[in-house]
């Protein structure tokens, strides 16, 4: 196979294994601290899962300088009687490569997919390297839904602290789920699993040089294979718990990065969501279980003070795209004390579909206008906190799908006024 | 009857002479700046079109440049603006062409000396419009930027972005007019290291505190992070 992103190196090994079933991707960058428990439950996973079946680790790294791909080389399992009945009949290929292109998950993934179509393998799975609940069973989880049931994209479902994912609860998932008509609980989540058919036509398109090689190729994924009908399904996989992310990432860089990508999707598939009159659930699997979750910090009083900063100083750059009754409610809130203070999710709903439309219009510089989403994202965030620290999982599932239904019925709005 | 041939007779005759020598320079003239008035108007509809086919309209509203137009109580679109000031610029060229025709020796060097300027003064206006909209465009990344990292005089900074390049634009400007270029250099660099001077002394002197207490809460770390995973 002739590939412009791939090294000889690579090449050769290609050339040596051939072909293989399986391929589970870890992308990485400066991960040395976790990547060795993920290669070993993903190595598990194989040995114990799909023993007959020809497997390929690939860890995709963005040039770490901790040593990670030699802590990927050197993962191996010393005691295999503990975690497994029976022998691997075949052998599991590890390759470490560092990937080309602008730096990014998505860049990471590319290598992945490339890799995939060259060993023309049956199922794929992608693991986040700083995982640290993940078990063997995460592969089986991923994988066997496509080798067996034949689904093309498995979705991960996961138990997580009611305030963690709050990009995913509050925008990307209610949009998804309004626009493509699909349940997919985690649309971003990171850890998916996808065939080999699915993975050959993600390279088929041409995105690689855009966000959706940074933080937005989970969505992009996601709703590729929705809006192009692959058969989609979501897996239970347990707790969610990976390593501290790098405190200087920057929020509104992440924001722009995803809400972007998400909004690009819109321009892509206009045909395929104002179609869409309502969600249906998806085939779900796994053995669902309660986990413990670490506790988390919030600041509240900060979140509201970046809020109420944001509306002072950019109410009037939203004001050129947001309803005057919007507007009003947002003057209005500025004043709210915090036991008071609440942002409706009719409110927010149609706030994230006006940004989407003033995206779609171009009125303003794209990346002015998509951070400038930050300060009202924080205090939905904040509103949303504050309704919930008594609610315990299932008040706030009630909560975040009532958020759901708002923007399905919201959609109107949208579809009237995409022009 | 001497007397009236010289003092009527021949200096009407005089004047009907340059009268009618004068004639067909001056419907020369008329003939060009008619021509020009009609070209003028075939480039405006020509670049009206073209500047709409080019998306401009749209770049004008993305920097935010149209949006200031209309405050400014110029309501039509940058395209037929813009069309509009090739028109018109077209028609001036054209009128000067006409005037030269004239062969006026006191019109022709008062227009020698301002054709001499008119690029500098042309140069001049592009400056001003390019510093106007960059200046709406680094100020409101600035405003944005600040905003996000929750600084309270967020509306100051982005003012001063505004503010710094408009000035800087508007030196360049008058320098390229040729006015004072010296002097308007200097007063850029005194009033600039002023400002930066005052602003050090004002955060120095008045946040020393708020420094102090922003260092001792990185290093001891007592600022509490919020914890919880956005995506």
């Amino acid at each position: 196979m002739n590939s412009v992103i791939l090294r000889n190196e690579i090449q050769e090994k290609i050339n040596e294994i051939k072909e293989a079933d399986i391929l589970v991707g870890i992308p990485s960058y400066n991960n040395a601290r976790t990547i060795g428990h993920v290669v070993k439950a993903v190595h598990a996973g194989l040995s114990k899962y799909f023993p007959d079946k020809k497997a390929v680790i690939i860890n995709s790294d963005g040039g770490s300088s901790d040593g990670t791909m030699d802590v990927v080389q050197g993962a191996t399992i010393e005691d295999y009687k503990s975690i497994l009945v029976q022998h691997r009949v075949e052998p599991v290929f590890t390759i470490a490569t560092p990937y080309q292109g602008i730096p990014g998950k998505g860049s990471a993934f590319r290598t992945i997919f490339e890799i995939a179509a060259a060993l023309n393998v049956k199922a794929c799975a992608v693991v986040d390297s700083d995982l640290r609940s993940i078990t063997p069973e995460w592969v089986e989880l991923l994988i066997k839904p496509v080798l067996e049931r034949d689904f093309d994209y498995v979705l991960p479902l996961y138990h997580r602290h009611k305030y963690d994912g709050t990009i995913t609860n509050s925008i990307i998932y209610p949009l998804t789920r309004a626009l493509y008509g699909r349940q997919v609980r985690q649309p971003i989540g990171g850890d998916f699993g996808f065939s080999g058919k699915l993975a050959k036509f993600y390279l088929t398109k041409d995105v690689w040089e855009s966000d959706v090689a940074k933080y937005g190729i989970d969505i992009w994924m996601t709703t590729t294979a929705i809006a192009n009908n692959f058969k989609v399904c979501q897996s239970f996989l347990g707790a969610k718990i990976h390593d501290a992310k790098d405190p200087g990432a920057d929020l509104s860089a992440m924001l722009y990065q995803v809400v972007g990508a998400t909004f690009d999707l819109m321009e892509e598939y206009p045909g395929v969501w104002k179609k869409v009159k309502a969600s249906e659930p998806v085939a779900t699997f796994g053995f669902q279980y309660a986990v413990g979750l670490e506790p988390v910090n919030v600041n509240i009083d900060r979140m509201i003070e970046k809020f109420r900063l944001g509306v002072k100083e950019l109410i009037k750059i939203w004001e050129g795209f947001i309803s005057r009754d919007i507007a009003a409610f947002l003057r209005r809130s500025e004043d709210l004390q915090k036991e008071s203070f609440h942002i409706p999710d009719e409110v927010w709903a149609e706030i994230v579909c006006s940004f989407a439309i003033a995206s779609h219009r171009k009125i303003m510089n794209r990346e002015h206008l998509l951070k400038s989403l930050t300060p009202l994202y924080i205090g939905k965030t904040a509103s949303f906190v504050i309704e919930t620290r008594e609610s315990d999982a299932q008040q706030v599932d009630q909560k975040i799908e009532q958020l759901c239904r708002v923007f399905e019925n919201i959609k109107l709005f949208l579809n009237v006024n995409w022009r | 009857m001497d007397f009236f041939q010289k003092v009527i007779i021949e200096p009407s005759e005089r004047l009907l002479e340059s009268i009618l020598q004068f004639l067909p320079n001056f419907f020369s003239a008329l003939l060009i700046l008619f021509l020009g008035i009609l070209l003028g108007k075939v480039l405006k509809s020509v670049f009206a079109r073209l500047f709409r086919a080019v998306g401009l309209d749209r770049f004008f509203e993305r920097t935010g440049t149209a949006e200031l137009m209309k405050k400014r109580g110029l309501k039509d679109p940058a395209s037929v603006v813009l069309s509009k000031l090739v028109g018109w610029i077209t028609v001036f060229i054209f009128a000067v062409a006409a005037m030269k025709t004239l062969e006026v020796p006191a019109v022709e060097r008062i227009l020698e000396s301002f054709i001499l300027y008119l690029p500098n003064f042309f140069v001049s206006l592009l400056i001003l419009f390019l510093g106007y909209m960059l200046s709406n465009f680094f100020a409101r990344a600035a405003l944005i930027a600040s905003v996000n990292a929750g600084l309270r005089m967020s509306g100051l900074i982005g003012k001063t972005v505004k503010f710094t390049v408009l000035v800087l634009a508007g030196t360049m400007a008058l320098e390229q007019l040729g006015i004072g270029r010296e002097t308007i250099v200097i007063s850029f660099t005194i009033l600039f290291g002023g400002v930066v001077l005052a602003l050090s002394l004002a955060l120095g002197l008045g946040g020393k505190d708020i420094a102090r207490e922003f260092l001792e809460k990185k290093l001891r770390g007592e600022d509490k992070k919020d914890e919880f995973e956005h995506l």
